[in-house]
């Protein structure tokens, strides 16, 4: 299969700090791909620089072959994307911003098919302000997909969500991940990561502390579970 | 072209929603229209009432409206989004100002009509040069507005410098009280406000057919500064 994503040398600093340093990455057509670190270990910046909303100091960055700084335009017509934030002009409804969303692609899905599936349909007149936290990040992902993406970046779609949220959530990147989607994920959730992700990468301060899956990189810090892993990964620096 | 009407009415929808433009943008300028209207003896009273008034909706979306939702739509991280897209948040600040330039220009057609249904309003002055004058000041007074989302770092920032400017702006250079009513002093202090020229131009095209060239050049070299500085400093993010 494809390689999807390939960052080479990523460095990024802000004034004397160093964000991201020298960060190798390769995602896989049709994987999900966990970047995994504690607060301020520079997984967002990694997205930033990935997507060209901010510019590298370094490395080279490819997303399905091109450089997303130099074709934004034409590559993101096969990226959808889910920031942190929800990033919605506050007070439109479900409806207007699935319209402005369709409108912006080329070849873009049957966004109120897609829309029933996840059981928003009769949430098309609310204000998204007013869903749920569950709602509110199934719509991420449907306005995400809007365009048919080859590629999609969600950063902690589940955080602040209920288990069961979580759960339907999880259902939903795994039906993508069928359809040949490829998902690059950011989490905080290490029960979310072992059961989505094919390959994971943990960073602290910018830098890389291991890779593998997620079955690997327990077995490789002599852990019960990937959380036990994670907390020596990132508290002891045991690699 | 769809995206860009899609928001644009999404822009209109949400200033209703909103409110706050429409009652100092709309509400606001028409019932005063309608007061002023009432105190005015002379058509030149009126015609001078009209064409300051007219102005209150231009003053309400170029230095809060504008400025206040390019500056949460940065900070919510909405300008952002739209770099991740097939379009650019081009789009969107392009839709806002479009919004603000139709509300402002429907606030000043409102204001004329009652000036004129109710209480016989006839301007000496061309109504298309009136029309040109109108444009001028809009544009002018936007651009001190984008000046301000540009270089204002958070929306709390920006909500104090656009409330600092608004209001003494407001109350003092004749868009409210008529400035001939002021002391002597508060009448040369005014001639700071940019929308002071602004009503001057409106004022002079409406009573006496001609365009003020003092303030036009005035209010055109303050345009071409702000959007200058706001072309350099301005942030997606």
């Amino acid at each position: 299969m494809g390689e999807v994503i390939r960052v080479s040398g990523l460095t990024k600093r802000f004034g004397q700090k160093i964000a991201v340093q020298d960060l190798h990455l390769s995602v896989r057509a049709g994987s999900i791909f966990g970047l995994l670190g504690s607060n301020g270990a520079g997984k967002s910046t990694t997205i930033d620089c990935m997507l060209g909303t901010e510019r590298a100091d370094a490395g080279e960055i490819r997303i399905l072959g091109t450089d997303p700084r130099a074709n934004r335009r034409s590559l993101f017509q096969h990226v959808g994307v889910q920031f942190q934030e929800s990033a919605f002009q506050s007070g439109l409804k479900v409806r207007e911003i699935c319209e402005i969303t369709h409108s912006l692609y080329e070849n873009p899905i049957d966004w109120q098919k897609t829309v029933a599936e996840f059981e928003l349909s009769d949430k098309l007149k609310t204000t998204i302000s007013d869903l749920s936290g569950g709602e509110r990040q199934k719509l991420c992902i449907l306005l995400a997909m809007m365009g048919r993406p080859k590629v999609i970046f969600l950063d902690e779609l589940t955080t602040g969500l209920d288990p069961v949220a979580r759960r339907d959530i999880w259902q939903t990147l795994l039906r993508l991940k069928q359809t040949g989607v490829t998902l690059f994920l950011t989490s905080h959730y290490m029960d979310e990561v072992e059961k989505l992700c094919d390959e994971i990468l943990v960073i602290k301060g910018g830098k890389e502390l291991i890779r593998g899956t997620a079955a690997d990189v327990v077995h490789r810090t002599d852990s019960e579970n990937m959380d036990e892993a994670f907390v020596k990964l990132v508290e002891e620096g045991i690699r | 072209m769809k995206t860009l009407r899609l928001l644009y009415m999404a822009e209109v929808k949400l200033s209703v929603r909103e409110m706050s433009s429409v009652i100092f943008g709309i509400l606001l300028p028409v019932g005063l229209m309608g007061l002023m209207g009432m105190f005015a003896d002379t058509q030149l009273e009126l015609i001078r009432a009209f064409a300051a008034i007219a102005t209150i909706g231009l003053v309400s979306t170029g230095i809060m409206s504008l400025p206040l939702s390019l500056s949460s739509y940065r900070e919510k991280k909405v300008l952002k989004r739209y770099k991740v897209t097939p379009i650019s948040p081009t789009h969107l600040l392009a839709a806002h100002v479009l919004h603000c330039f139709s509300l402002s220009t429907l606030s000043m057609v409102l204001v004329f009509l009652v000036a004129w249904l109710g209480f016989g309003l006839e301007i000496v002055g061309s109504l298309w040069l009136f029309l040109g004058g109108y444009v001028f000041v809009m544009i002018a007074i936007h651009s001190i507005g984008m000046l301000v989302a540009s270089v204002s770092p958070r929306e709390k920032t920006t909500g104090a410098i656009s409330s600092a400017l608004f209001f003494p702006m407001f109350l003092l250079s004749g868009a409210t009280i008529p400035l001939t009513i002021l002391p002597e002093f508060m009448q040369t202090l005014a001639q700071i406000f940019p929308l002071t020229h602004g009503i001057t131009i409106l004022t002079d095209i409406a009573t006496i057919n001609e365009f003020n060239t003092v303030s036009f050049l005035i209010l055109f070299v303050l345009t071409g500064i702000c959007l200058m500085i706001s072309v350099k400093t301005f942030k997606w993010e």
